[in-house]
């Protein structure tokens, strides 16, 4: 008796009723029913509270919902043969429940696959019109690059003509000024083929070769030819120049001197020399007054 | 007792007729317990749609596993009641009932609003709604989450965070009340 009382107490029979026992738990307690009657009384009062609790939370299902149920237990008991043994059957459950969802699963994954195609056409688009993109903007790179030397080209070669331009003037004018002095200057024993042109100006102090008639041989690298001028017997360095096949100038500026009665050009190292080397003497040549 | 009775039976001759697969079992079984059933899953599976889905599962199993029941272990609503919490508790845990459910969230709930106001409150039912009041309700609460909510009890504790013995204790106590109140 006694054993049976504490065991209604311990709250097992409440959770029996509620199905929250194991199985091992489950055949205790009816074990413990069979013995003690009380047990058992216990048990079915518990039970219909909870019956009662369950009928009083009642929800009423759809009104097709009964004859829906009919019709399946019907259709099972006409195959009631077949499934006799199979008590526990579960694939007329999972029959009844997957259609639920796979036929949204099905049209999602179609829609999936046409968007995933789609965005397949789209990349492979993009890329080709990516890819001419990057060709035709190295090919307009290449145009820039060959229209930025050619303008470069044109821009020199309008300087060029400018400054050429303007020694031409220069030279044009000579003749009109009286001042300004034409010397040529001869070749020396040691270069009888020598000959250049030198254009003075007295009063301005101006003194030019002239490149275009220049009758010079080119000189090398380790050595310059230089202007000098012989004033009262003294020669005065009037500069460095080279002699070169491709010279952009007509005149080339040398230093000034304000009187001269002769100018001549020796050969001498790269640089110039403080006092010429008269040996080395090329040319010559006097201003006539 | 319930709302509407067609037919109704004594649990023997419920018994008798479900074990020898007489249909009108289930339609007895269907007019005295669907509501009853149908009030737990529901509160389970928060979408109509889906919990009659499982009521259905619910009925198709009592009438195939007719054969397993054993009146000297209980009654036949103690048994049928743990088959509809067992399928509605197997569904919400299932695989594909939750990723449905991920989708489905807000709309669920406006359904479940729905489903709420159908309940069909009767004469006991207000009696019912002055009786759980007068429980302490953190009783009631532990008995809900179990009964109708589907958790374990070792769930419930957990949730709760509450030792096992008082949770199992409340449960007893809040049963003594239910108790107290039909008698």
């Amino acid at each position: 008796m006694e054993e049976g009382k504490a065991y209604i107490e311990s709250g097992i029979l409440e959770l029996y009723v509620l199905g929250e026992l194991n199985e091992q738990e489950q055949h205790e307690v009816e074990a413990m029913a069979a013995q003690y009657p009380e047990v058992k009384q216990e048990i079915s009062a518990i039970e219909l509270a909870m019956e009662e609790y369950a009928i009083q939370h009642s929800v009423q299902p759809s009104k097709g919902l009964e004859n829906k149920i009919l019709e399946k237990i019907e259709a099972a008991t006409i195959d009631t043969s077949k499934v006799s043994e199979n008590l526990t059957t579960t694939t007329p459950q999972d029959a009844k429940i997957l259609p639920l969802y796979p036929e949204g699963y099905e049209s999602k994954l179609k829609t999936l696959r046409i968007a995933l195609v789609a965005c397949a056409v789209l990349l492979i688009v993009a890329g080709i019109a990516l890819y001419s993109a990057h060709t035709e903007l190295g090919t307009a790179k290449d145009q820039i690059i060959a229209l930025n030397q050619d303008k470069q080209k044109f821009a020199n070669t309008v300087n060029y003509m400018k400054e050429t331009n303007q020694e031409l003037q220069t030279i044009a004018d000579m003749p009109n000024d009286p001042d300004w002095k034409t010397v040529k200057l001869a070749g020396t024993k040691m270069a009888p083929q020598a000959k250049m042109m030198v254009y003075w100006h007295t009063s301005g102090r101006h003194v030019m070769v002239d490149n275009s008639k220049m009758g010079l041989p080119k000189n090398d690298q380790a050595h310059q030819y230089q202007l000098w001028a012989l004033v009262n017997g003294k020669p005065v360095d009037l500069g460095v120049f080279d002699v070169k096949a491709d010279t952009t100038h007509i005149l080339l500026k040398m230093k000034e001197i304000g009187s001269a009665q002769a100018f001549a050009v020796t050969l001498e190292k790269r640089g110039g020399v403080a006092s010429p080397t008269m040996d080395q003497m090329i040319v010559m040549g006097g201003v006539s007054i | 007792m319930t709302t509407t009775k067609k037919i109704s039976l004594s649990e023997e001759e419920l018994v008798r007729a479900l074990k020898s697969q007489e249909t009108i079992a289930i339609k007895a079984l269907y007019d005295m317990y669907s509501g009853a059933l149908f009030g737990v899953v529901s509160r389970i599976i928060l979408q109509p749609e889906v919990a009659e889905d499982v009521l259905q599962e619910t009925f198709i199993k009592i009438w195939k596993s007719a054969d397993n029941y054993d009146s000297a272990k209980g009654r036949l609503f103690t048994w049928m009641m743990n088959i509809a919490r067992n399928l509605a508790i197997d569904k919400l845990r299932s695989k594909d009932f939750k990723n449905a459910n991920k989708n489905q969230d807000i709309e669920n709930n406006v359904d479940f609003i729905d489903a709420q106001k159908e309940v069909t409150f009767n004469a006991d039912a207000i009696g019912l709604k002055d009786m759980v009041t007068s429980l302490k309700p953190e009783f009631n609460l532990v008995l809900d989450m179990v009964y109708f909510k589907g958790y374990t009890h070792v769930e419930a504790a957990e949730e709760l965070d509450l030792p096992l013995g008082t949770v199992k204790t409340r449960i007893r106590m809040a049963i003594m009340e239910l108790r107290k109140n039909f008698n």
